[in-house]
């Protein structure tokens, strides 16, 4: 993460740091394609590193869950170095492209997967100025860019000629556009609590009471928890992990839509997997678990560890919540399609709508009492 | 039905409806490669989306001969083939063959060796329930479930290594005997076992069982009626989870089973219809408990003495004749139907597996069900690939 | 729990099975059909050092029969299978059919027998039906609308017997594939040099 703090402690995001670096006279564009570059740079490397540290953790979370060990071996120490050696496998591995297979919609979808969880975080705030573009719609643009993801799973399921891809594509489909709804509804809570979009109006709205004003801690507790559980169990839903992992149900489905994909495509659905989990805890660290903030934290504000600390408190908490999904993934069933839907369209959605209700009625009352 | 077209006359005011989309049936081969067929079988699907229309299996792709080898080697050396129909009990397979053989020859082994019989019998029925449960948990998409029963198989096989120095195809029960007296120390282990597993039992209750989304899974559906699986043929938990209360062990009582005590479970519905996939699976669960506890009572009842018969060699000549013998494997009744001549080898040896009839039944499960519930259903019946073909 | 069932032998009930094999030829000639009871004439245990003098004298085709084992049902016309077969599921009691399959016991004989190994879950009982196909004119009514379960049962016989079970529903084979030639378990089956190029040899 040290990557990201040059411009950490400047103003609001890349492109304004990359403005104050140059003499005023050098064109927008310039700047912006320059930004463009360092930020997928350092998207890159934070995702692989990420998605690389997670199939570790995966690994060893699975296996601890089911009284083994997980790899030992690849490194010394616990195995560590088994997920690069998975990587490099992968990396070298021959990539088939099936004869019978859409050429194009085969080799282009696992690009269109990765590439739109990648995007996602470019609205991601990783500490107080962490951020690659602090967008008032925020989270509103993680959404829309992270559900393109879905297109590219149904180019693959569909691009593979293959039955069983072409169900899990199907139910892909299916499951996102239902819980697309009580995901973005779930949202509204905290947004509403808030008063913008932005995740990292979110993080510096959390930062009172020694960084301890989290949303879950606030005088809208009663509306953050339920919103919160909600909220994780259609993101669950939305990045396809168990008991919602149906679009690839391996005891169903084979592999699901990625059944005919191997070498580097295939390690680009897992990435864009473990990025897509990761982006989901970390909306929820920024709108219920207080972003980045910490109590002691601002004790150092101004000096130079506090952005390191930040992003760091930032990303450890979302990678509890990553942990949590694993948890949930090795313990529990997988549910049907159809109790998939039931579940989505009349539990979640339906209470989703009522929370919203008494959230708008909730902060309507607050801000009216208050006179704000 | 072709939704397009109206049959009767169109009424005034009416206009044929031209529907856009028109739907066609996915055919789609589960198997023989697919995680939830456990092994070869191979299930050929016909579904309009998610809801299965037409199912068909297609069985043969590990068929080995068996029964023809049977009528080209000796009787004693037919014995190591008994293994490899259902290689998940295959002490259970040396024991209907051995059975069979030994009416033929018309003697009974001694106590001690009928006693070592049903621990065995008993110890891979747990075995093979402990791979059913946790195989089924894998089905439903449940994956520690498998790891937590493989532990205590773990622990069954270094028992079975113990006595015979295989851990997966022993050939250790024969016809005459065994093959030789349990090691010095091997009872403790045995006893040390079936304390442990009572514990452990619970763990996989809690875990997959009793768990919601496993009742979600699995009650209410693929439910046999008693009279259907009466018809069909269907034996061991398949047919006691439709509710028929029927065990060879109790009711066709061979070896030492008229000397202990032990309930047969029989599926009530707990959780939905009587005979669903959760009944099968219940059944199983509590035959694990009901086997521990056979095998303690043998432990206590076992005698010291001889294990083999004195005038079993390595050559045997049964009598002429044909003799059937079923005995209660972890899947049902595994039958070895013998004709004799006199010789040395069989004239005909034929096998009657538990799960090729209790297969025959789970395809007409199928259409109706959702494309999940293949797995559901496939995974309740407990079938092993290497028996339905053999 | 109820422990009503007999265990004669190791291997399980004797007495009470051939009782039911007798019970059932009654009733059956009392209705009518053709059946024949055949019970084995050896003792249920051997009498020590039997195996070898019985094998010797089989060799020497001694016309006294000795045999062991189960006693079973022989229909001597085959037609009325489906007759005896109804009438022992709906008048006997015989509600489970655990296995049809078919025996050819010499390359010379010019008969198959077909063999029913019958179960009656309520009097706990077991019964072998047979029945002789002749080799020239290999069919037999098909069980399947009496009994579900000999579906798969019939078509493995077939495939491999070379019986033609009249009406039924499914005559596909079952465990070989569908352009094998022969029946392997007729003993006077010839294995095939190759199979689609893969030699067999």
């Amino acid at each position: 993460m040290s990557a990201l703090l040059p411009f950490a402690a400047a103003g609001n995001g890349l492109t304004d740091w990359l403005a104050g670096l140059f003499p005023a006279g050098v064109p927008f564009w310039i700047l912006g394609l320059l930004g463009a570059v360092i930020a997928f740079a350092l998207i890159m490397v934070f995702v692989s590193v990420l998605a690389m540290f997670s199939t570790w953790l995966e690994r060893k979370v699975a296996g601890h869950i089911q009284v083994r060990y997980g790899p030992m071996r690849v490194g010394g120490w616990h195995g560590w170095a088994q997920a690069i050696a998975d990587g490099v496998k992968l990396l070298i591995k021959e990539d088939i492209v099936l004869a019978d297979a859409d050429r194009a919609l085969f080799k282009i979808a696992p690009c269109l997967v990765l590439g739109a969880a990648l995007a996602a975080f470019v609205a991601l705030p990783f500490g107080p100025n962490a951020i690659v573009a602090d967008l008032d719609l925020g989270v509103f643009f993680i959404l829309a860019v992270s559900s393109v993801t879905t297109l590219g799973v149904i180019m693959a399921g569909w691009g593979s000629n293959n039955k069983w891809s072409l169900y899990g594509a199907m139910r892909e489909a299916a499951q996102v556009a239902s819980y697309e709804i009580p995901l973005g509804l779930s949202l509204m809570m905290p947004v509403m609590y808030y008063g913008s979009l932005s995740l990292h109006r979110a993080g510096e709205m959390q930062a009172d009471w020694f960084g301890l004003h989290w949303y879950v801690f606030s005088d809208s507790f009663w509306l953050a928890i339920p919103s919160f559980i909600l909220f994780f169990t259609a993101a669950l839903a939305e990045t396809k992990r168990s008991p919602f992992d149906l679009p690839e149900s391996e005891s169903e489905l084979v592999a699901g839509f990625h059944t005919e994909y191997s070498g580097i495509r295939f390690s680009f659905f897992f990435m864009e997997e473990y990025a897509a989990m990761y982006l989901m805890s970390a909306v929820g660290t920024a709108f219920w678990f207080g972003a980045w903030n910490f109590p002691g934290l601002e004790l150092l504000a101004g000096s130079a560890l506090y952005a390191p600390l930040a992003v760091t408190v930032f990303v450890v908490k979302s990678m509890i919540l990553v942990f949590v999904m694993m948890w949930v993934r090795w313990t529990v069933p997988r549910i049907r399609i159809d109790q998939v839907m039931t579940m989505g369209y009349k539990y979640l959605t339906p209470l989703c709508l009522i929370l919203v209700f008494l959230a708008s009625v909730w902060e309507w009352a607050k801000a009216a009492l208050t006179g704000a | 039905m072709d939704d397009t077209t109206m049959e009767r006359p169109l009424r005034e005011g009416e206009r044929l409806v031209e529907l856009d989309v028109r739907t066609q049936d996915v055919e789609i081969n589960m198997g023989p490669q697919h995680p939830a067929t456990h092994g070869v079988l191979r299930v050929l699907l016909r579904a309009d989306g998610e809801i299965l229309t037409g199912a068909q299996s297609h069985l043969g792709y590990l068929h080995r001969c068996a029964e023809k080898i049977g009528e080209s080697v000796d009787w004693l050396q037919y014995l190591p083939y008994t293994d490899r129909y259902d290689y998940l009990s295959a002490m259970n397979n040396n024991l209907a063959y051995s059975l069979a053989v030994e009416k033929l020859l018309g003697i009974e082994v001694p106590e001690r060796a009928q006693y070592i019989r049903v621990i065995l019998a008993e110890l891979n029925r747990i075995c093979s329930h402990l791979v059913a449960v946790g195989t089924y948990g894998l089905d439903i998409g449940a994956f520690t479930p498998f790891f937590y029963a493989l532990r205590e198989r773990e622990l069954l096989l270094d028992i079975f290594e113990k006595i015979c120095g295989a851990r997966l195809t022993y050939a250790f029960i024969r016809p005459g005997g065994l093959m030789n007296d349990a090691p010095a120390g091997w009872t403790d282990q045995v006893r040390a076992f079936t304390d442990l597993f009572e514990r452990k039992w619970r763990e996989y209750w809690d875990l997959l069982v009793d768990n919601k989304i496993f009742v979600e899974r699995t009650a209410n559906v693929g439910v046999i009626s008693e009279e259907q699986a009466i018809a069909w043929g269907c034996t061991g938990p398949m047919l006691r989870g439709s509710g028929v209360d029927w065990d060879l062990r109790r009711d066709q009582p061979y070896l030492v089973y008229d000397r202990l005590d032990f309930e047969v479970v029989v599926g009530q519905g707990y959780r939905g219809t009587v005979g669903d996939c959760f009944d099968r699976n219940y059944v199983r669960m509590y035959e694990m408990l009901e086997s521990n506890r056979i095998v303690r009572q043998c432990l206590e009842q076992m005698p010291e003495g001889e294990i083999q018969h004195p005038e079993v060699g390595l050559v045997l000549r049964p009598a002429p004749g044909e003799a059937y013998v079923g005995i209660e494997n972890p899947r049902g009744e595994l039958g070895h139907y013998l004709v004799s001549d006199g010789n040395k080898i069989a004239r005909r040896l034929r096998v009657r597996g538990p799960s090729f009839s209790n297969l025959a039944l789970a395809e007409h499960l199928l259409p109706g069900c959702m494309l999940a519930d293949a797995a559901a259903i496939i995974g309740s019946v407990d079938i092993v690939v290497g028996e339905t073909d053999r | 729990m109820a422990k009503d069932a007999t265990r004669d032998t190791a291997w399980g009930p004797v007495e009470i099975h051939r009782e039911a094999a007798r019970a059932a030829a009654d009733a059956l000639r009392s209705a009518g059909c053709p059946v024949e009871l055949h019970e084995p004439n050896l003792p249920t245990y051997a009498p020590p050092g039997e195996g070898k003098r019985l094998a010797k004298k089989h060799k020497e085709e001694n016309p006294e029969y000795e045999w062991r084992g189960d006693s079973y049902l022989l229909l001597t016309d085959r037609l009325r299978l489906l007759e005896v077969a109804r009438f022992l599921r709906d008048e006997l009691g015989y509600d489970m059919l655990i296995d049809a399959t078919a025996v050819d016991f010499d390359a010379a004989d010019d008969h198959l027998w077909a063999v029913y190994q019958l179960l009656a879950l309520g009097r706990k009982t077991r019964l072998t039906l047979k029945t002789m196909v002749p080799k020239a004119d290999c069919r037999i009514d098909s069980l399947v609308p009496v009994w579900p379960a000999a579906n798969w049962h019939e078509r493995e016989a077939a495939e491999m017997f070379g019986i033609v079970y009249t009406g039924h529903p499914d005559p596909r084979p079952l465990l070989l594939p569908e352009d094998w030639v022969g029946h392997p378990l007729r003993k006077d089956y010839q294995y095939p040099d190759e199979y689609h190029g893969i030699s067999c040899k």
